[in-house]
């Protein structure tokens, strides 16, 4: 059981509040510094490009000052987007010129992942590499050995879940009597679009809706799911045996192949079960995780958590001081990171709510290990791999709507 | 085939809606959505409820030290300083907290702003026209010609005009109120009850004279159309504080006044094709 003296509490609050809501520890949540400014080169410019640009102006010493696409309007407009950054036509120019990075970031459409990863460390950068690491399970093994043949250079696979100071407080409670026994969990996302982009200029339609071509994209399971699996993994530590799936198109009917729908089962080798749940024709519940247990449950929706108690379930010391949120008949506590420090202070409200984005704390982890070798990332090539290969294989049994055993 | 998108998105407290006509529909949806996208974006870095958001990162770190930015955020505080300092402080963008304006430092060359003292900042009176500025440039990018952009309804940006239209109609609420041409412009309404707030037994205008920290009376309003959704929006505000057209204003932007649910309007017509930005 987590030390009491150490782990989130929950305060009671006046009026409706009544579920326990998961705050994490300030330090764990705060902004991070760099012990001195690393370098850092950016390989695409898509929308998870902007996004990781846009959370690295908050890391002190994180410096970006290249970035590389091979679309010149995006190029162009990425370069106006951020000061004193230097744009090249593609990442092997951008290596070639920069030889004073420390980092590189790989941002592309994830089948293209797999020649810039090489590059990179070929050219003795350290690596992060946006997850899915691969669309195909040669190039996420492709891009593991790589990894490993690189043994000084840090890389870091973009499972956000495991950096989360969220997930990570849910982990500690997950290893105690609070929650106890797995029974089973649900991963849902639910957005309401048509998951196509429009191609700049100079930008063919498979170039910008490569999620869209089925020789090119793992579906809603390997894009999207494997992100919320990987949750899983690192809970329990292991990953599951066997997936079940089906997917249609219930909403956008513009000659897609790739389902805009997808359920499916994976199932662990104890017979447990996750169930994922993806559309892009409804947007009720967004993106969230519900981990089921015997003593209590959580629900993780990546800036937020929540955690249930089953009513027969042992009474925790620091119950009484919980802050809770009703939802319909349950009551939740809220997980709150150094939720003992904030209540001293009276700020206990304060801490609901990561003040920084999932991603600020992923590229956080990972720039933290390269300052600090010694560090271990939180996520792994190894790591990434496995994740991968399981969105991978979830991806086929949707496809072709039958059981396929996923490989360890 | 001609044909439309309608497409909508919740964020900064209302409804953003966006009528775009073309040719091809996944082609005007998916464009469409990248600039739902920029609107979604928008709200995540300036909303004040939400620990994650930008304007709450500038909030802690800002008294340490540089915060930098993103070019379209240092185009929002570029443009929230001019109109604040061409208002003489009828548009402020920090809560009334006493600090004011002055307190936020912005250094253009380096892309960054700083806080030389605990202010609060709060967008919401630029913040829905800085989105849809960002927006329609999104959907100027990927080529749509026609469009319709609002916020709340008291925001607004036309790109062209609907097919065989010489630009998009817009009524303004009241009586006798004017119907309005807009074509590659933007427009901004505000008024002193447009919103109001509890105070005490009491209902008072959500719209404060940053000036005297006092909220308005009367029942004005004002719409304001040009070439920039963003400072539409926070000129229709400074407007509205003044009473008046703005000095400050050029020839470029059109002022209507209102009160007491009739407009009087000072521009030479009500047709508006700009050369929006």
């Amino acid at each position: 059981m987590p030390d009491p003296s150490r782990r989130a509490f929950l305060i009671t609050t006046a009026g409706s509040l009544a579920a326990l809501a998961l705050v994490p520890e300030l330090e764990a949540t705060g902004p991070r510094r760099l012990p001195e400014p690393k370098l850092i080169g950016l390989v695409g410019l898509g929308r998870q490009g902007r996004a990781i640009t846009a959370e690295l102006l908050k890391i002190d010493g994180a410096k970006l000052v290249a970035v590389a696409d091979t679309n010149p309007a995006r190029l162009k407009s990425g370069v106006e987007r951020t000061a004193a950054v230097e744009g090249f036509a593609d990442h092997r120019t951008m290596l070639e010129k920069r030889r004073d990075l420390d980092a590189v970031i790989v941002a592309t459409p994830t089948h293209l992942h797999r020649a810039i990863v090489a590059d990179a460390l070929q050219a003795n950068k350290h690596v992060y590499c946006e997850a899915p690491l691969a669309h195909s399970a040669a190039d996420a093994q492709a891009i593991a050995a790589a990894a490993a043949g690189a043994p000084s250079r840090i890389f870091m696979a973009g499972f956000q879940g495991r950096s989360n100071p969220v997930y990570r407080l849910a982990r500690d409670f997950y290893r105690t009597d609070a929650f106890r026994d797995f029974v089973g969990g649900t991963a849902l996302y639910h957005r309401k679009t048509s998951w196509r982009f429009p191609a700049s200029e100079g930008m063919g339609d498979r170039d910008a809706n490569w999620r869209l071509d089925p020789e090119l994209s793992s579906g809603l399971a390997g894009e999207i799911g494997a992100q919320q699996f990987d949750v899983f993994h690192w809970l329990r530590n292991k990953t599951p045996v066997r997936a079940t799936g089906a997917g249609a198109i219930r909403f956008h009917k513009d000659g897609r192949k790739v389902a805009d729908t997808v359920t499916a089962t994976l199932t662990w080798d104890d017979g447990t079960t996750l169930h994922f749940d993806a559309s892009l024709a409804n947007s009720l519940g967004a993106q969230q995780e519900t981990v089921n247990g015997t003593n209590g449950s959580f629900r993780l929706a990546w800036t937020h958590g929540w955690m249930f108690k089953e009513v027969d379930a042992p009474t925790l010391g620091w119950e009484v001081y919980a802050l809770r949120q009703q939802f319909h008949s349950d009551e939740g506590i809220i997980l709150i990171a150094d939720a003992t420090k904030l209540a001293a202070q009276g700020q206990l409200k304060a801490g609901v709510g990561l003040p920084y984005t999932p991603l600020y704390y992923a590229l956080a982890d990972f720039l933290r290990s390269v300052a600090y070798p010694t560090v271990p990332v939180p996520c792994s090539a190894q790591d990434g791999l496995k994740a991968t290969l399981v969105g991978i294989a979830v991806n086929e049994a949707v496809v072709k709507g039958e059981t396929v055993e996923i490989g360890a | 085939m001609a044909c439309e998108v309608r497409l909508a998105l919740a964020a900064m407290g209302t409804r953003f809606e966006l009528v775009i006509q073309g040719r091809y529909e996944p082609v005007l949806r998916a464009a469409g959505e990248a600039a739902l996208e920029a609107i979604e974006t928008a709200h995540r870095e300036l909303t004040r409820f939400e620990p994650s958001s930008l304007l709450s990162h500038i909030r802690r770190a800002g008294r340490d030290r540089p915060v930098p930015l993103t070019v379209p955020m240092v185009a929002l505080f570029a443009d929230a300083q001019a109109v604040w300092r061409a208002s003489d402080g009828a548009f402020d963008p920090t809560t009334a907290d006493g600090a004011g304006f002055e307190a936020v430092e912005l250094d253009f060359a380096a892309g960054t702003v700083r806080l030389r003292k605990d202010v609060a900042l709060d967008f919401g009176a630029i913040g829905k026209g800085h989105a849809l500025e960002l927006a329609a440039a999104v959907l100027r990018e990927h080529g749509v010609t026609s469009a319709f952009l609002h916020g709340g309804t008291s925001s607004a940006v036309a790109i062209g005009a609907p097919p065989g239209e010489q630009g998009w109609r817009v009524g303004l609420e009241g009586d006798d109120a004017p119907v309005l041409t807009l074509a590659d412009a933007a427009l901004s309404v505000s008024g002193a009850r447009g919103r109001q707030i509890p105070d005490g037994d009491d209902w008072v205008s959500h719209v404060t004279d940053p000036r005297s920290g006092d909220p308005l009376t009367g029942d004005g309003r004002v719409a304001v159309i040009g070439p920039c959704a963003r400072l539409a929006d926070a000129w229709s505000t400074a407007a509205l504080v003044l009473g008046r057209r703005p000095a400050a204003l050029g020839p470029e932007w059109d002022v209507l006044l209102g009160a007491g649910g009739r407009w009087t309007r000072d521009a030479p017509s009500l047709s508006f094709y700009g050369g929006s930005s």
